[in-house]
């Protein structure tokens, strides 16, 4: 078996989809993983590729112009997720995609366009709770900081939503995990920031209380009804580990 | 009644208001999808937004709170009648604007959810809220969502001002019927609060007309493919003499606002009146198919007054009969089910130990089992275990390749219940027979655990010899 890996970069994994399909060692015999590697197998050859824009300017040109625009929205999502087999399970369905065409991401009876849905939907779940769960603080006159910790790399459709919430305001959003931050000027376009050790480091104290995170809290706590507690709902809707930056959560969590 | 302590600090207030509101159900911030403008705070999405989950499991999305529980109304079922002896507190309509706006900013909370006890007057505790949604709207520039409580019998104006300030406007039916709203709210009148409902639905249909939509709110997209939805009926507008609708705009300044762009919606207490399940999902259908509601919320009653003519203090909250009637809701809103398919005045009351869909399918054993290669939308959808989403996937993947079990496991169908109903090429998935009272004992066992984590979700308590076997 010939693996190939790359960093978990966009560019380095469409490169990495290149390369494995132009290596022509058959695709019965191709894996495509993510760098780092948890376990190196003993009879496996692992070949490194580097980030190449040409190449991976040159996979999204083919998906989007002789499979469908649609999968390569759906691809370019799968792609965020941290799940092991991501990487693979988008050149599996590429393979099948060439062949049948758009409505691959129908044919549910391949193991591969299932698994393939079940990634996607891991992604937009991820999205979606992003969206809902995100806690901003205030730091200073009106900056307004959130810190979460994702999975999958999904800061950018997060902070899209925010693009369009609080287009007037300063705000700023933080993602502990892959340590990249998007920072909103108000009234302005966002950009993305890869942020070094010091500088999370530095922006990792911006979770103060003040006047309003207590008034939420008291909120929070009143809403409930103690005649109708169900703890299971509550868990099931608001997993445990998406309740680290949740401020109405911070004091069971401590 | 008296409020001795006059200098109530926000937080204070906050306490007292959210508590008393907790009771209403809708919290829902769905409905209506508005991008976000620069200059302003906030956008809407149709699917709605639920920003956390409270220890009951219930979502909050909105800031729902009162804006006074102060009330001139004695409802025997509310926590706020002027009979009780609970804190009161009133927001000023700055404390109101500064909380929405300041949670908003900090991602708590999609929007408002204002509704009021009566000060002095209907009319007067209407022109409050609409005050506070103005100033929301025009001084702080909120452009998220507004959920707003009508009141019945106020003027028409007013009703109409709410509309175009907020995204929803419902007012509470409380009871279904007449008999029950006199018993247990004798200030209150069946026709203040139909009256207004029919004019809010007429205006919000000529106001989608105006700018090139159906008349009707959208619905789930599976019900154009039903011939049986309660919402597969036209609705021809005839603004003539006699068409009750709302004035035009009285808001001030230049605000263009769409007419409560997210419908309507009403509320019911289960529980309290003497209504049967039947009369509630008939009413619920005639709203859906009447005044075009966007949603019946049910609210099982938890008793809070001491009243003689309601359920004592310590009477075990109807889950399980909320739970059926949402299942019902489901089922006339996405499934293409009548009222009278799901009951009948001979049966009114759901069973207890089966969902409405498993039962209405063991009634009908005729039509079953179904292949699932061939079976229309519509039929799939009758199938217990298979949803609107399921029935989706199986009608666009079945064009490309026979489908098995193990595929219908994948999809997200739930085989435990679905099982006793299709045929997959011809074949059922184990050796069951089609018949009545075999598949009822099955079903039954497998909606046991469920029915009884409804019943018994809070119902722990300490055993004591003394009390379980009456030895004291």
């Amino acid at each position: 078996m010939y693996i190939y890996t790359c960093s978990p970069d966009y560019e380095s994994m469409l490169t990495c989809i290149y390369e494995a399909w132009a290596s022509g060692k058959g695709h019965a015999n191709i894996k495509l993983c993510v760098e780092p590697v948890d376990q190196y197998g003993l009879f496996d050859e692992y070949i490194y590729v580097e980030g190449n824009t040409e190449k991976a300017e040159k996979v999204s040109r083919a998906v989007w112009t002789r499979i469908s625009q649609y999968l390569y929205w759906e691809i370019s999502h799968a792609l965020l997720s941290f799940e092991e087999d991501a990487l693979d399970t988008v050149y599996r369905i590429m393979i099948l995609g060439f062949h049948f065409g758009p409505q691959v991401t129908e044919m549910i009876q391949y193991k591969e366009v299932v698994r393939f849905r079940e990634i996607r939907k891991l992604v937009s779940r991820e999205v979606c709770s992003f969206q809902e769960f995100m806690r901003f603080y205030k730091v200073q006159d009106d900056v307004y900081v959130a810190h979460f910790e994702p999975r999958s790399r999904v800061i950018m459709p997060v902070a899209k939503y925010f693009m369009d919430r609080m287009p007037s305001e300063n705000w700023m959003i933080i993602d502990d995990t892959h340590k990249e931050a998007i920072i909103h000027p108000k009234d302005e376009d966002c950009y993305m920031r890869i942020l070094t050790d010091e500088e999370l480091q530095a922006l990792s104290s911006t979770e103060s209380e003040d006047y309003y995170t207590r008034l939420w809290r008291n909120y929070f706590h009143t809403m409930g009804i103690r005649q109708r507690e169900n703890k299971a709902c509550q868990n099931n809707h608001f997993p445990l580990w998406m309740r680290k930056h949740a401020t109405e959560f911070k004091e069971e969590c401590e | 009644m008296y409020e001795i302590k006059t200098s109530m600090t926000t937080e204070e207030k906050l306490e007292i208001l959210a508590d008393a509101a907790k009771y209403d159900v809708a919290c829902t911030s769905s409905g209506v999808d508005r991008k976000g403008k620069k200059g302003e705070l906030g956008n809407c999405r149709a699917a709605g937004v639920c920003h956390t989950f409270a220890s009951d499991g219930r979502c909050i999305s909105l800031l729902k709170i009162l804006m006074t529980n102060h009330c001139i109304y004695d409802c025997k079922y509310c926590i706020n009648r002027c009979s009780n002896d609970v804190p009161r507190a009133a927001f000023t309509p700055e404390e109101i604007c500064d909380l929405t706006v300041e949670f908003y900013k900090r991602n708590y909370i999609e929007g408002l959810f204002l509704s009021s006890g009566i000060v002095k007057s209907p009319g007067h505790t209407m022109e409050l809220m609409c005050r506070v949604l103005e100033k929301l709207r025009t001084e702080y520039h909120f452009n998220g969502y507004i959920h707003i409580k009508a009141i019945p019998g106020v003027p028409d104006e007013l009703i109409a001002k709410a509309g175009y300030l907020a995204d929803r406007v419902s007012i509470n039916m409380e009871f279904a019927g007449d008999d029950s709203l006199k018993k247990f709210a004798p200030n209150k009148n069946f026709k203040t609060i139909i009256n207004p409902m029919e004019k809010i639905s007429n205006t919000i249909a000529l106001h989608r007309l105006a700018i090139g939509k159906d008349a009707r709110m959208e619905r789930s997209t599976g019900n154009r493919y039903l011939e049986n939805s309660i919402f597969n009926i036209k609705r021809i507008e005839e603004a003539g003499e006699g068409y009750k609708q709302l004035p035009a705009s009285i808001s001030s300044g230049n605000l263009k606002r769409a007419f409560a762009p997210a419908g309507q919606s009403t509320q019911m207490i289960i529980g309290a009146g003497t209504e049967t399940d039947y009369e509630l999902l008939q009413t619920t259908q005639r709203l859906y198919q009447d005044y075009d509601l966007k949603r019946v919320f049910y609210s099982a009653y938890v008793p809070l007054n001491d009243d003689p003519a309601l359920p004592a203090i310590g009477t075990p909250v109807p889950l399980l009969r909320e739970h059926r009637l949402y299942q019902a809701d489901w089922l006339l809103r996405y499934y293409g089910f009548r009222a009278g398919e799901l009951l009948s005045e001979e049966k009114p009351d759901f069973n207890e130990q089966l969902d409405p869909k498993c039962d209405w399918a063991l009634r009908h054993l005729d039509i079953f089992p179904v292949e699932i290669m061939t079976a229309s939308f519509e039929l799939l959808l009758r199938v217990p275990g298979i949803g609107p989403t399921g029935a989706k996937r199986i009608v666009s993947s079945r064009r490309y390749g026979s489908l098995n079990y193990e595929h219908l496991k994948k999809m997200g169908i739930v085989l435990k219940r679905a099982h006793y109903f299709i045929t997959c090429n011809g074949k059922m998935m184990y050796k069951t027979p089609v018949e009545e009272n075999y598949i009822t004992r099955e079903l039954t066992v497998v909606n046991r655990k469920e029915n009884w984590e409804i019943v018994h979700r809070n119902q722990y308590e300490q055993m004591s010899l003394f009390d379980d076997y009456k030895l004291g």
